[in-house]
Parts: C-alpha cells; structure tokens; sequence
C-alpha cells in the first residue's frame, strides 16, 4: 500500500515554518541571527548524515571530510579566482565533494559495520592531513579567511555582507535542500537504502545491487554535506582545520544527530538547535566542552538511545492520547512496512 | 649509507609501539566484536600514569611498568562492567558510541588534571644509553621497546592456543551461548578480555611516554595509525597486526627519509591497495 506522505498537515507545518523563519531578522538581534544561521547549516549536515546512519544503518566518522573539503573548496576558489559568483563556488565545492565521495565510496563499498566506521576515520584522517600539509593552498593552521561574494540573479545583485541578507539566502538554498532530501527518503532509492539496511541479503536476492546503491547514497549524502561545508565557510567568512576535522565538526554532527534522534527525519533538525544553543551557552561559562561532549554521549547512550524525537513522541502520545499514524514507532520503521 | 641500518631500527621500535597498542585493539574486537575507540585515550592514561607514578610520586620506571597495566585493567574492567554491559543489547552503533564519549571525558579529563602541554618522563640512564649494533650505535631504550613487543606478542599467542584459558577464550567467542551451558562464565570472559585489552594499551603508554614525550594530543596521533594496522592486517588476527605493524613501521620511517613530502600519505595508499585487493585484510576472515 502506498501511504501519501505529502498531506496538507506536513505542507502547512513547512510552510509556516519558513514564514516564521522569514520574520527572524526583524526579531532577533544580530548575534542570535548568526546562531540561527549556523543552527540552518548544521541541521543540514546532520540531515545528510543521518540519511547515512539512520536511513542506511552506515556509522561514518568521516563525513567532516565532505563538509571539509565543500568549505576548503569554496574558500579556495572564491580567493584564488577573482570575481567568481557565490553560485559558482557553490558548484565548485558540490562538485569536488562527489568526485571525494565517488573515489572513497568505491574503496569503501564492500565493507559495513565497524569495518566501514574505521575506514571513514582513516581516511578522515588523510583529508586533515592534507590540510594541515598542504599550507600553500590551505593556510595549514592558520585557515583562510575571505570577502563573501555578492549574489549575481541575472537581472540584479544583491549585496551579501551583511547577516541578514545571507540568512535569507541560507534559509531557502538550506531549506530547499532538507525538504530534497525529505524528498529523497521517499523516492525508490531512498526505499531501497531502508530495506538495504533491514535485510541486506534479501535485498541482493531481489536482484538489487546493494553496492552500487551504498555508493551512491555516500555520494549523495557526501554532496549535501558538503553544501553544509560551502555555507558554513561562507558564513564565517573563514575556514580552518576545525572544519575538516573528525575530532570537529565529525564529533559535532555525530552528537547532533544522536541528540536528535536517528529514527526520524526531523530529529537532527532538533538536534542542531539544541546542540548549538547549548554550544555557544555552555562555552561562555566553561573551556571544558569537550568533557561535556563526552558527557551527553554516554549519558544519551546509556539512557536515551532514541534521542529527542523519541522523548518528543513519547510525551506527545502521553498527553494527545491519539495514537500516532504508526504506533509511536520510528518513521524509519514506518517507511519499511509500507 | 649508513643511515639505512638506523632508519631500519627506527621502523622496527616504531612497530613494537604500534603492535603493543593495536594488539589490545585487535584483541577485543576479534573477541568481543566491539571496537573500542577509546583504546588510545587509555593508552594516552598509561603514560599519564606513569609520569605520575615516577615523576610525581618519584618511583621507578620497572614500577611503572608492572602498576600502570594493573590500573588500566581495573579501569577497562569497571568500564565493561558498568558501561559497556549495558548497551550491547542495543547493538554496534552504541558500542562504538559510547566508547567515542569515553575518549572525549579521558582526554578531557587529562587536560584537566595534568595541563594542555608535553610533559618529560625522566626514567634515568636507559634512556639515554647506546649500545652498538650492525656497526651503529643505537638507543637502548628503542631495543628495549622491540624486545617488549616480541615478549607480548609471544605470551600472547602462547596463551590463546596453548592454554586452558586460552580455548576457554576461543570458545566464548566463537558461541558464547554454548560455551555459557557449558559453564564458562561469559561475561566474565568479556570483562576479562576487555581489562586485558586496557592494560596492553596502558603498558605500551609506559613505554611510550619517555619516547614520544607524554602530551594530550598523543592518543589521536597513534590511534589513525593503530586503526589502520588492524586493518591492513585483518580484524581480529593476531598474526595480521604483527604483519601490518611491522610494515606501518619501516613504511613510516623509510618514508620519512625516501620521499619526506608525500610520507604521510603512504600509510593511506597501503590501506587503499589492501582494501582494493583484499577488503578484509591480509589476515582477517572474510566478512
């Protein structure tokens, strides 16, 4: 049976979701509004990353890679070609991040499991050196710092420098691509990569080509971290090795997604406002944030495996009684019965 | 070229380090299927330790050397027990979780305590001591570290296929439910092993904390080359680590001195032919 997942409810709650994005710049002050922009970014990069470890059951501790070499690519092409548009440097990093995630993933594609979590790392690890090596193009420790280009529509320009204009760019290129990757989870192959991950021999048998599919769900997940990557550089105007790094922003967006919760679609989007809130609160009052990393790591291992969206649906049910579409299980799940 | 003899020496302590750290790691996840991703911040604990137990509590270095695997046994064994015995029913991905957060509070917790710097281990003469060999003269210390390693790595062995202990272990992980009403205490086993595996990471922390210098930063840079031992040699086999620690080694130290640009990435190209030709390492089981 196939189940409408475009319903007048989920198109409401988007839309209203973007509108009152749309109003944040008239509310919030400037330092909020960067928070905000960071929080869009992150929610994206942990959204890719979760199509990779909730939807395809793959624990990669190398996805900082992708998001490193989108935000090295664009900071690289933005100061070493002159006048190139914003769109273009996009592009660039986009199209460095597949060719990163072609050559890795078909390394890759035979392993699983710890096998596969290990070699991401490993290769993670390659990528960081080469940044911390390479300090003619990459700056090594010092990182790069550039101007953010204006954004060239054809027919007019608009002025980038400052937060809020930037934040509306960041909300609809951002949210455009979460809602594709929504998208996504409901196409064929996103079937096919839920199902890879229940009952890979089944899948084989039915004549799927399970490698084939893995690889192109690490490239696919790969290119939209690394559009994460392109608008973090372009945010901060800067990148450094934090952003290529597992330890960095691979630990982050681990956290974020395990926060949020792997067995639903929203859950990192949860995940990255709570974590980046808690980042820029937290690293105010203490210099031991990484203890506190640690911390929620294994508190929420321990306690919590279902993360916030588990918690947000387990209270919900409590309180509206009426049971959820499926039951309270995860729309991971969901999505295989159907 | 006379360098060729030192450099080979160099490649040879280098690999005893790695075997020493990546043995442990081996060890549990051929055992216990869990990779522990804090093997190396415990490693990191056993130099820790040491500087405490002989700078601070001005001991002496073969003392260090027997407390410090001792110590981390315990710690691996509580961390069994209380932490990791709860979040195997939920599977792999929490494992792996879960000893990613341990990483991050030892390291931290390091910082903490003994300050973000490098820190010197003063074990006296050894140290420092030459003797010649090949023609050269070489460090004690650096022969001491290959003559550890051979020790281990042999005791180790010994015991997994000469002894009692040894089948019990086998017999536990190849069906643990079997081996279970057959009377074998397996969670126990696991504690055991999981301790074992801490207090191997631990000594080869003593050991290297007078060589590499004791830093917080000292877990991260032997963990990637630990990780990629065991996997050019094969998850889980004894003998593959042994292989890939010797060929890590001498790549890592001939590298520096035949192409000192593109060293770094010679490890890299390694795992990549490895895992092209035979994915699940020179020694391991297919998957």
């Amino acid at each position: 049976m196939k189940q409408k997942y475009i319903t007048l409810s989920t198109i409401s709650a988007i839309v209203a979701l973007f509108v009152a994005a749309g109003f944040m710049p008239l509310l919030l002050p400037e330092y909020n509004l960067n928070m905000l922009t960071e929080i869009i970014i992150f929610a994206l990069f942990a959204v890719s990353y979760n199509l990779l470890l909730g939807y395809g059951g793959l624990l990669s501790f190398g996805h900082a890679m992708f998001f490193g070499v989108g935000a090295y690519m664009t900071a690289v092409a933005i100061i070493h070609i002159p006048g190139l548009s914003m769109w273009n440097a996009v592009l660039i990093a986009i199209g460095a991040t597949i060719i990163a995630g072609a050559v890795i993933g078909a390394l890759l594609l035979r392993t699983k499991g710890a096998y596969f979590a290990l070699l991401t790392l490993a290769f993670n690890a390659l990528f960081y050196a080469i940044a911390t090596k390479w300090t003619s193009i990459t700056g090594g420790d010092d990182g790069l710092g550039f101007d953010r280009p204006d954004l060239v529509l054809g027919f007019t320009t608009v002025s980038m420098a400052t937060i809020t204009n930037f934040f509306y760019l960041t909300l609809i290129v951002i949210g455009v691509v979460i809602l594709f990757c929504w998208y996504f989870t409901h196409t064929a192959m996103g079937k096919t990569v839920l199902l890879m991950r229940e009952n890979e021999d089944r899948m084989k048998m039915l004549g799927y080509n399970t490698n084939i599919s893995r690889l192109i769900l690490f490239i696919f997940t790969g290119a939209v971290a690394g559009i994460a990557g392109s608008f973090y550089t372009l945010h901060f105007r800067f990148v450094s090795l934090s952003a290529i790094d597992s330890m960095g922003v691979g630990a982050a967006v681990l956290l974020i997604t395990f926060v949020g919760g792997i067995k639903t679609f929203w859950g990192p989007i949860a995940g990255a406002f709570v974590y980046i809130i808690l980042q820029n609160y937290l690293s105010t009052i203490t210099d031991r944030w990484p203890l506190f990393i640690g911390l929620i790591f294994v508190l929420m291992v321990l306690f919590i495996p279902g993360g916030l969206s588990e918690v947000i649906m387990n209270i919900y049910q409590r309180f509206f009684g009426r049971k959820d579409r499926n039951e309270g299980a995860s729309v991971a799940a969901e999505e295989v019965k159907s | 070229m006379s360098e060729i003899p030192v450099f080979f020496l160099h490649g040879l302590a280098y690999a005893g380090l790695l075997f020493l750290v990546s043995a442990g790691l081996t060890l549990v996840f051929g055992m216990m299927n869990v990779l522990n991703f804090a093997h190396a911040a415990m490693y990191m604990l056993g130099a820790y330790f040491s500087y405490a137990i002989i700078m601070q509590l001005s001991g002496q270095f073969w003392m260090s050397l027997m407390l410090c695997p001792v110590l981390l046994f315990i710690i691996g064994a509580l961390i069994e027990r209380f932490l990791l015995r709860r979040v195997y029913k939920f599977g792999h991905l929490q494992e792996l979780l879960l000893t990613f957060g341990l990483a991050f509070i030892i390291a931290e917790l390091v910082k903490w305590y003994w300050g973000n710097y490098p820190l010197a281990v003063n074990i006296g003469t050894i140290l420092t001591d030459t003797v010649p060999i090949f023609g050269i003269i070489y460090p004690v210390y650096r022969i001491v570290i290959m003559i550890a390693a051979v020790l281990v790595g042999t005791a180790m062995a010994l015991i997994l296929y000469k002894t009692r202990l040894g089948i019990i272990l086998r017999a536990a992980v190849n069906d643990s439910g079997m081996a279970s009403i057959l009377g074998v205490n397996v969670p126990l086993v696991f504690m055991g092993v999981f301790g074992f595996g801490a207090a191997l990471s631990g000594f080869a922390g003593v050991i290297a904390g007078p060589l590499l210098s004791t830093y917080p930063g000292m877990a991260d840079a032997i963990l990637i080359d630990a990780f990629v031992v065991i996997v050019v040699g094969g998850f889980g086999s004894l003998g593959g680590a042994v292989i890939a620690s010797l060929l890590i080694g001498e790549l890592q130290s001939f590298g520096v001195l035949l192409f000192p640009k593109l060293s770094m990435a010679l490890m890299y190209l390694l795992m990549a032919a490895v895992l092209i030709i035979k994915p699940s390492g020179l020694f391991g089981e297919e998957q």
